[in-house]
């Protein structure tokens, strides 16, 4: 581990100021993924800034939903009671996730903005886009069983690992950021992380200095009708091999909408659209939530290993949307 | 009152438990040594290279750096001392990835590990055998041939009228116990002190012995307390080297700790097998041949293999056998020794085998086991000691329901499950090995207390309680009266923590012990006791306050007439997600007929540990090679997956009481190894009666049951 400097700050806006003010600067919060880095090499900041006493740590109802502070921890924003009332799924999502010590520590930005696990991108002896950009991505040709079926490019397929993120897409939330120049603005959750494309290495939209101050979500009535499934190889703390929030409106019998996002399967929360608009103004059965599956996964492109995540993915879209029609007892 | 001291079989908590969760009992890193430096290991990059040269210019001027150990600087060794992994730092030469390069060694364990990242290693590639896989048709007969032929197994294959022809795969899986490896070495002169978690005090003793041409005597090796083993700790390897070394070439002690990284290239691995099985049997269900051939792979630098086909030529008397092997020598970490190594990979394929013949045959599979095993040991014609099988069996069902299962897959649904049941037998070899113990006896008035001290040691599994029962009950003395000093090679010279000899060894050495402090004791008084004496009694009469005797212990010979084995019964009912494939198993029964049980509790939780081990082997453990380069890919805990708290359900243990006389004087048979045999070809045969998806290849994850 690089020696680093370590900054305290006690508002947002000085924390902001000292991270711009340098460009190998780092926030510091929980720290449960950026130590795990530093640690070995993948990560050197000469500095981090502790934000950790900021306070950015309320969960209140707002005119227009709910707002949990970035600084909120994992456990306490998933045991909320807003939160277990009005976004089940979200609470669901999140203690599916890493373990009940690792939740303690962690914050809700920093869930957001938590960095792949492919493996190759943290063994620094082989070569990662992510890691040094134009060295190649080890894992294309490489042992993939656990990466992208959509929306990864020739230069990176690693996934996103969050789980909170999958419900936070699928609920529609939005990410409220401060920046540098003091000016606070607002990143649809679905524009927060970024596709590879050619620049893998960045795995978010916020700039250098950009501090998460909350996670807004929506107003909506999928409360009743919303399931957060996850399928991973051990059913204790491992990354989903495939997630899916599934989130239903009925009406007289009828879908009015649908939402689902996916883990496990892309670099960013998944968003199904294809499969939500083919549930719209159907009946919610195993039939339609099965054509609606096909609908979203004919677009997968599979690595060597990981082609069973095309039928994993089906098989878990239809038995999440299935738990989310028969309701939250 | 006197207290009771017949405490051989109870139920008693570890007493070194309190220490454990107070924080008050050292691991090796947690003995405070003075000015102790730490080391960092650099790992090579490389499965194969000549190394041209490595700069460690950026390194030693990295702040607070003291040296830099590469073969360059490193002390010449005297010998191998057996070492596993090979001798290090001798020649510029890499035999796998992840092999120890250097060492760097500084003021603090943060600069250490960070100056580590500025060594730069200049490496010539050579080709490499990393893909098992692609050139497993190469394998060779081993060295130490350990195949073995009965009748005529080919004639009676062909001519058989049921069978099965399957190959069983298992991964490669790590131990990875929770405290990683570690070693404090102190040099005082030509005397060297190694603080090192050891599962056999005197093995690692006079390895790094041979190593330094130092006597054994002037090796000290202190681990009172060990973090978990699994074999890994078994032997000695390079990193326990390297701290000596490093300890050398800076004149202070050195602290060298392997990351959990570093765990998957440095101390062993159980190897992947290739295992074919070719079961034969007649229409009444009396198996006629079974062949068993594994192949595996080991270590360019030297052999190692698990004997997989044991459990087959010994389990089941069918006539004709053929059991054999084939290894390719790759450049991997060498494989050792891993919990019940070939009993608990073998078991899989041979358990799984004999489910799918039983299946062929439409009959239940405890009949068909029942009908198929003897009290003969086929392999070598010798008696079994004892056998509990049969008992195992019938216990075995009864605790798990095993009238509810159906013998058509799929026949059980709830909700969004599948549920089925399977059950598989397995067995461990039993022995004594020599150990040693010293018994120090002191006397104040009528109130005697207790040593013991022996090298033994305690994985966390409870070697200290054992002894002091064993000792408590043949001493006529309270447990608390009773110390136990133990993981100390300055002890008499004992048995390892390894291959379930620890028990047997140690409980009898120190029963062998007391009783003759008693007998000498009762030689002193010169009297002849109408009533059984008191220890104290014994001491009084003869005039004495402080007593020690020894006793080198050694197995008998009658035991040599015999096969001796723990043996046992599994049972598991495994719910299957019908739609993601996701395997759990909420209820898990393991009897087992182990001899005399000295410990109901620690006993109950060595072969809870042995089937959470199975469970994982089952369902979620998996070390995967990247056939590019040689390096594991799965490297962390993350990667890893030891089964944990939601993966482990209700776990219900039995034991069939024997009393075997001829196993040992005592009756001790063993737990460590024979809890985990069985335990995942019982879980994949439950699977299959769930799904009706046969899987042959470990692990189960949701995948392979789509």
């Amino acid at each position: 581990m690089r020696a680093f400097k370590f900054t305290p700050s006690s508002e947002p806006e000085a924390a902001v100021k000292a991270v711009k003010a340098n460009s190998e600067a780092k926030f510091i919060a929980g720290g449960t993924n950026l130590i795990d880095l530093m640690k070995e090499g993948i990560e050197g900041p000469s500095e981090l800034v502790d934000i950790s006493r900021l306070n950015l740590t309320q969960i209140r109802s707002t005119s227009t939903g709910i707002s949990i502070g970035s600084l909120a921890k994992n456990s306490d924003t998933a045991n909320h009671p807003l939160v277990r009332r009005d976004f089940p799924m979200l609470t669901q999502a999140i203690l599916s996730g890493a373990t009940a010590q690792i939740r303690n520590m962690a914050t809700n930005g920093g869930n957001i903005a938590q960095r792949t696990r492919c493996p190759y991108f943290y063994e620094v002896s082989v070569n990662c886009n992510k890691r040094r950009p134009g060295s190649g991505c080890s894992s294309l040709e490489g042992y993939n069983r656990n990466h992208s079926i959509f929306g990864f490019s020739d230069k990176c397929a690693a996934v996103n690992p969050s789980d909170m993120s999958v419900a936070l897409a699928a609920l529609d939330a939005s990410v409220n950021v401060l920046g540098a120049d003091g000016k606070t603005r607002v990143i649809k959750f679905n524009d927060f992380h970024r596709l590879p494309g050619d620049t893998p290495q960045r795995d978010n939209n916020l700039e250098h200095g950009e501090l998460i101050t909350s996670i807004e979500i929506p107003k909506s009535n999928f409360a009743p009708h919303s399931y957060y499934l996850k399928v991973g190889d051990r059913a204790s703390h491992s990354f989903a091999l495939v997630s899916v929030a599934a989130a239903l409106e009925l009406d007289g019998g009828k879908i009015k909408q649908a939402r689902i996002a996916m883990g496990g399967v892309a670099p960013k929360p998944w968003r199904a659209y294809a499969a939500e608009k083919f549930l719209a103004g159907k009946t919610p059965s195993e039939e339609n939530f099965s054509a609606a599956a096909d609908s979203e996964m004919k677009a997968a492109i599979p690595l060597e290993h990981n082609g069973f995540k095309i039928e994993l993915g089906k098989r878990a879209i239809v038995l999440a949307l299935k738990r989310a029609a028969a309701g939250n007892a | 009152m006197a207290r009771d001291t017949k405490v051989i079989g109870e139920a008693i908590s570890r007493i070194d438990g309190l220490l454990k969760v107070t924080g008050g009992a050292n691991y090796s890193t947690d003995f405070p040594v003075k000015n102790v430096a730490y080391g960092f290991i650099v790992k090579s990059s490389n499965a194969a290279a000549s190394i041209k040269d490595i700069d460690t210019t950026a390194a030693e001027k990295s702040p607070g750096v003291i040296a830099v150990l590469t073969y360059k600087n490193a002390p010449k060794v005297a010998g191998s001392g057996n070492l596993s992994g090979g001798v290090i730092l001798q020649e510029p030469k890499v035999d796998f990835y992840g092999q120890h390069v250097a060492v760097v060694v500084a003021d603090t364990y943060e600069q250490a590990r960070y100056a580590a990242e500025l060594v730069k290693v200049n490496y010539e590639p050579l080709p490499a055998m990393v893909d098992f896989d692609a050139h497993k048709g190469e394998a060779v007969e081993p060295q130490r041939g350990r195949g073995s032929k009965r009748g005529d197994f080919d004639a009676a294959f062909v001519a058989a009228e049921h069978k099965v022809d399957q190959t069983y795969l298992t991964p490669v899986y790590h131990h990875q116990p929770l405290e990683p490896h570690s070693t404090i070495a102190v040099w005082e002169g030509s005397k060297l002190t190694l603080y090192n978690a050891s599962q056999v005090v005197n093995g690692v003793q006079n390895a790094i012995a041979a190593v330094f041409g130092l006597k054994p005597a002037d090796v000290h090796v202190v681990t009172p307390h060990v973090g978990g083993g699994f074999g890994s700790k078994g032997s000695a390897w390079p990193h326990v080297v390297l701290a000596a070394m490093a300890a050398k070439l800076v004149n202070r002690p050195v602290k060298l700790a392997l990351t959990r990284q570093n765990m998957f290239n440095s101390v062993g691995l159980r190897q992947r097998n290739v295992q074919h099985v070719r079961l034969a049997a007649s229409a009444d269900g009396k198996l006629t041949a079974i062949g068993h051939d594994t192949t595996t792979h080991t270590a360019v630098t030297g052999e190692f293999i698990e004997q997989c086909g044991h459990l087959s030529s010994m389990m089941y008397d069918a006539p004709n056998a053929s059991i054999g092997y084939r290894v390719l020598p790759m450049n991997v970490i060498i494989p050792t020794f891993t919990r019940a190594p070939g009993e608990s990979t073998g078991s899989f394929a041979t358990e799984s085998a004999i489910d799918e013949l039983a299946y062929e045959l439409k009959m239940d599979p405890i009949e068909f086991r029942l009908k198929n095993f003897s009290m003969t040991d086929p392999s070598n014609g010798r008696p079994f000691s004892s056998r509990a099988t049969a008992e195992a069996l019938k216990k075995g069902a009864e605790m798990i329901g095993w009238t509810k299962r159906k013998m058509q897959p799929r026949s059980i649904r709830n909700g969004d499950f599948l549920i089925g049941y399977g059950v598989a037998i397995g067995s461990y070899p039993s022995r004594q090995v020599p150990s040693s113990t010293l018994v120090k006896l002191k006397r104040a008035g009528n109130d005697v207390t207790a040593t013991i001290e022996t090298a033994a040691s305690d994985l966390g599994t409870g070697t200290y309680t054992i002894v002091a029962q064993t000792a408590a009950e043949t001493l006529g003395l309270p447990m608390d009266k009773v110390e136990v000093k133990i993981g100390d090679s300055e002890f008499p010279p004992a048995a390892g923590s390894v291959g379930s000899i620890g028990a047997a060894s140690f409980c009898n050495s120190v029963s062998e012990t007391c009783i003759q402090a008693k007998n000498e004791l009762q030689a002193k008084t010169g009297r002849t006791w109408v009533a059984p004496p008191t220890v104290a009694q014994l001491m009084e009469a003869a005039n004495l306050n402080e007593y020690q005797t020894r006793v080198d212990a050694r197995p008998s010979a009658e035991a040599q007439k015999y096969s001796s084995h723990a043996f046992n019964a599994n049972f598991s009912e495994v719910w299957v997600n019908a739609y993601t494939g996701a395997v759990r198993v909420p209820r898990h029964v393991a009897v087992t007929g182990a001899g005399k049980i000295i410990n109901a509790k620690t006993a109950r939780s060595q072969i809870i540990g042995g089937c959470i081990w199975g469970i994982g082997m089952a369902l979620t453990e998996a070390s995967i090679l990247d056939p590019r380069w040689g390096n594991f890919v799965t490297r962390t805990y993350n990667d890893y997956h030891i089964p944990a708290n939601l993966d482990v359900g209700t776990i219900d243990v039995a034991f069939i009481p024997e009393d075997d006389r001829v196993v040992n004087r005592l009756g001790i048979k063993g737990v460590g190894e024979v809890g985990i045999v069985g335990v995942a070809a019982s879980i994949a045969n439950a699977a299959f009666n769930a799904t009706g998806k046969r899987v042959r290849d470990l692990p189960l994850t949701p995948d392979k049951l789509l």
